[in-house]
């Protein structure tokens, strides 16, 4: 993902978290939606078999926020077989600029996890620039841990890490807040990073 | 992007309908169009045909026509190189007017050097060093001897270095490297590169002769045509000509003479190095009077430029190879500035100076820490690779020592072992090849190099148990056999304990490499350290035995000559090498407490997330370890139950910062010799009386002062902590 995040942190806009609306990938007539939101805030070029390849596939991982009907923040995601495990994938998460900071992005990736988990994955990954701190810091909230370092991941030759978030094994799940308390626990909307968004390659 | 069955539905419809061209045995050419013709009538708007064959990486290789972003066959400037030459892109001669020839001469240098840098850096060579158009037609050149004889040795050490990078082929990170198809790297006569460059060279310095001759106002010897109109500035072009010659002569050199076998080359291509690095300080010097005298044409002089006059080169166009590039897609690249280029250079002399000055240990022990001690550098693929081939030549150490050899060497047993037939059994063999390819894996960036390291644990378990069972079935019971009187029997007591030894170094390297590499979290410290811990613990205990094993042949051997009561009253002493590991064993164990303590006492607040635990955090930092039973019995719970019970009541009474202070004084005293492990060991020492004091303040303030802010850095060590205690 580009790093032109921290140029125009000017123009924040003004809401409330409970004015943004989340809802669930509904059809044809979101796809320019994801698609110009992620074009305009992720550098790699994605042809649209990319995004429907991701949203016909897996339609209940996509999620898309909006501010009084406009579409501020989508993420876009994949689950299957990977070797022997069944693992969720982060495509895209996309949080535009004047939005970011508040927790708009935490709310769209925790839903796509808690699917993912629902559909029994294991686990979910993805890659971050190592640069792109406030991905970093959202992942890592989240649980995620740095698995690998991937050397000159992006064509701009900067690297990437492989992040991954490994679900308890089920005898361990009583353990767990989400799990217990689900009512509360994905309401935080405090301190979120400036950049938030990560891409696939 | 069809299915199966539509694929069939094409044959129907275009084979029959059309002439197909026919195109080798087993394929044909058809024309698709009727078929899409009707598949577009059968989808809606919006449809999607979904093929189990289309995949992520199907619909990401996917392109859209026509898009500028993705299609490499859209037309930039020129069609094709032929048509750019028509337009003038790259004349021969650059300029009619001498001077401009000269100037453009040497931008074109400068650019092919910043492209070249780019190059080693990581893009293709078909986006950088052969955008250049006067090297993609090697016999355009051939009337202007500058330019063709730049040229020429460009062209050869690109095929020099890919060469290099290619035999030492390893890992992922060199296929782009080495992607050179249809690019003209052979140009006819590029092998005599050096004595048309030698020429050059020849001819520019006795015009350089010349004109210092004539503003001295002596007579001029001989009659040398200048090299350009302008006789002000004669001498300065002259010299930054030079000085760029003789850069790629020397450079040419170097990578021939480093790639003789057994390292016999090693000492001239030192001597090739300094010239280098001499030639290009020139060459950073002669930027000055190349912007001055260049000025006028670009007033833009910024530092970002590739070239030292500051001026665009002419004859280069990226686009032209974009269809040569295939994995890539058509983007352009940013070439490195010229200044950054010189840089790259210094630094991969500076790298490869290293190499040749070492002595080529015969003791992998001595290997390992060179290996260490070079990638701490953090070389680029182009040393790397050097390196690697100066290791292995011939599935030999050096291409002179066989692993099998090394193995003795390094798991102590007499020289005299070396010869043995044990070393043709199969397991034996196999520890030989697992030993090679650690020893290249070891020569790959950190990243890769962590990867595999990781994966390789296992394989060095598996070759422990197999050369176990065989151990057993051939020797039976190890302790009905005197080892003295059986020499196999001892080959394989010294090796097993060796391969142990070597399988925790591993662990403690791939551990180590995660700090290097920023994987760990500082939420994540405690059970790291802890874990470097008990892999260190079992580093030590192995390499105590192997030496003391060592010891007991020598000795045994110095009893039948000397008094053995004398023998029996020396005092025992630790190995250097034991207290060596000691010393940061007692500092992890130190660190991994406090930050127990920190957390056990509440002055770290961790946040629990909402999906998992520190539990799922463990055993996926530590699975590869796990899977190896890297060390044997160790698991989460064992990580809880050792720092479960951490205070800093407790911690102030043993100080495991002491004792690591105090080692590693003793073990100082032993490593004189080895400014290295000398340093290593002032390090760990500063950084366990630093974590010492902050110990004490937390234990004396902590408890009154809750506002009381610990938090660790890595200002002494790249991967031991210090922590900094701070009044918020």
């Amino acid at each position: 993902m580009d790093t032109k995040n921290e140029e125009e942190e000017t123009r924040k806009v003004e809401f409330e978290p409970v004015e943004i609306e989340y809802v669930s990938y509904g059809g044809e007539h979101h796809l320019p939606l994801i698609m110009s939101l992620v074009d305009q805030e992720l550098s790699e070029p994605y042809s649209i078999f990319t995004y429907r390849y991701f949203v016909y596939l897996w339609p209940q991982l996509s999620f898309l926020a909006f501010h009084q009907g406009k579409c501020v923040g989508t993420v876009v995601c994949k689950m299957g077989q990977h070797r022997n495990t069944f693992r969720g994938y982060i495509a895209m998460l996309v949080v535009i600029k004047p939005y970011r900071s508040r927790g708009i992005a935490t709310e769209l990736v925790t839903r796509s996890i808690k699917v993912m988990m629902e559909s029994g994955c294991e686990e979910v990954t993805l890659e971050a620039e190592v640069t792109n701190k406030g991905a970093l810091a959202l992942y890592g909230r989240l649980g995620f841990i740095r698995a690998k370092r991937l050397f000159h991941y992006y064509l701009n030759g900067v690297d990437a890490f492989r992040l991954k978030l490994l679900f308890p094994s089920p005898e361990l799940f009583s353990s767990l807040p989400m799990i217990t308390n689900n009512e509360d626990s994905h309401r935080h909307t405090d301190h979120m990073p400036p950049e938030e968004c990560c891409e696939l390659h | 992007m069809a299915d199966n069955g539509a694929q069939e539905a094409a044959v129907d419809i275009s084979v029959s309908a059309r002439a197909s061209i026919p195109f080798g045995d087993n394929s044909v050419w058809a024309d698709v169009s009727p078929l899409l013709e009707s598949a577009c009538k059968d989808l809606r708007d919006g449809d999607l045909i979904h093929g189990d064959n289309f995949n992520l990486f199907a619909a990401m290789s996917a392109l859209e026509i026509m898009d500028p972003k993705m299609d490499s066959g859209i037309v930039c400037k020129y069609y094709s190189v032929d048509e750019a030459i028509e337009n003038g892109a790259a004349p021969v001669p650059i300029s009619f007017d001498k001077t401009v020839d000269v100037q453009r001469t040497i931008d074109i240098m400068d650019h092919l050097l910043a492209c070249e840098a780019t190059w080693h850096k990581g893009h293709s060579l078909a986006q950088t060093v052969f955008s250049c158009i006067y090297l993609l037609r090697p016999d355009r050149t051939s009337s202007h001897a500058l330019l063709h004889s730049y040229c020429r040795v460009i062209r050869a050490t690109c095929k020099a270095v890919i060469s290099v990078v290619s035999d030492a082929r390893t890992h992922e990170e060199e296929d782009l490297f080495t992607m050179a198809y249809g690019l003209p790297l052979d140009g006819d006569g590029d092998e005599k590169c050096l004595s048309l460059l030698n020429a050059v060279e020849e001819t520019t310095s006795r015009q350089l002769r010349a004109c210092k001759a004539q503003s001295s106002r002596r007579r001029v010897l001989e009659d040398i045509e200048p090299l350009q109109t302008n006789l002000d500035l004669e001498e300065g072009y002259c010299k930054a000509l030079l000085c760029r010659l003789r850069f790629r002569k020397h450079f040419y050199h170097v990578l021939t003479s480093m790639r003789r076998p057994q390292g016999r080359g090693l000492e001239l291509a030192r001597k090739h190095i300094s010239s280098c690095i001499l030639e290009l300080e020139c060459i950073l010097k002669s930027s000055e009077f190349l912007r001055s005298s260049a000025c006028g044409s670009c007033e833009d002089v910024l530092d970002d430029s590739t070239t030292g006059s500051g001026c665009q080169p002419v004859g280069f166009d990226a686009s032209l190879n974009s269809r040569l590039s295939a994995p890539t897609p058509p983007r352009a690249i940013k070439i490195l500035s010229w200044k950054k280029a010189i840089e790259y250079f210094v630094k991969l002399l500076h790298d490869l100076d290293i190499l040749c000055s070492y002595s080529l240990d015969p003791l992998l022990e001595g290997v390992l820490q060179f290996l260490v001690q070079f990638q701490k550098s953090q070389p680029d693929l182009v040393a790397r690779s050097h390196l690697q081939l100066l290791l292995l030549q011939d599935g030999k150490l050096y291409g002179r020592d066989s692993i099998f050899a090394v193995i003795t060497r390094a798991a102590a047993l007499p020289e005299v072992t070396k010869n043995h037939n044990i070393q043709k059994n199969e397991y034996i063999v196999q520890l030989g090849q697992l030993v090679i390819n650690m020893l290249k894996i070891l020569c790959t960036n950190a990243a890769w190099q962590r990867r595999k390291l990781g994966k390789m644990l296992q394989d060095w378990r598996v070759i422990y148990v197999q050369l176990e069972l065989v151990f057993r079935k051939d020797f039976g019971e190890v302790s009905s056999i005197p080892d003295d009187e059986n020499i196999c029997v001892k080959i394989f007591q010294h090796i097993l304990l060796w391969v142990e030894e070597q399988t925790y170094w591993i662990a403690s390297r791939f551990l180590i490499l995660g700090f290097e590499l920023e994987l760990y979290s500082p939420s994540e410290y405690c059970m790291v350290y802890w874990y470097i811990y008990v892999v260190l613990i079992k580093l030590a205990e192995k390499t105590h035995l192997k030496m003391a094993t060592r010891n007991d042949t020598s000795k045994r051997k110095a009893k039948k000559k000397r008094d053995s009561l004398k023998d029996m009253g020396r005092e025992y002493r630790i190995p250097p090498a034991v207290l060596f590991v000691q010393c940061q064993m007692f500092l992890v164990e130190g660190l991994t407490m406090l930050l127990a303590a920190l957390a056990n006492e509440h002055m770290i607040v961790q946040s629990p997330s909402p999906f998992n635990t520190e539990q799922e955090r463990f055993i996926q930092h530590f699975e590869l370890l796990q899977k190896a039973c890297v060390p044997d019995h160790i698991s989460y719970p064992s990580f809880k139950e050792s720092t479960a019970y951490a205070r800093f009541s407790t911690l102030v009474m043993y100080n495991y910062f002491k004792d690591a202070q105090r080692i590693a004084k003793e073990a100082k005293s032993s490593f004189a010799n080895d400014p290295e492990k000398l340093a290593e060991l002032r390090k760990i020492e500063q950084v366990a009386e630093h974590n010492s004091i902050a110990l004490n303040v937390i234990c004396r303030v902590g408890a009154l002062d809750r506002t009381l802010k610990v938090s660790f850095e890595f200002g002494h060590h790249p991967y031991f902590a210090t922590a900094v205690v701070k009044r918020s």
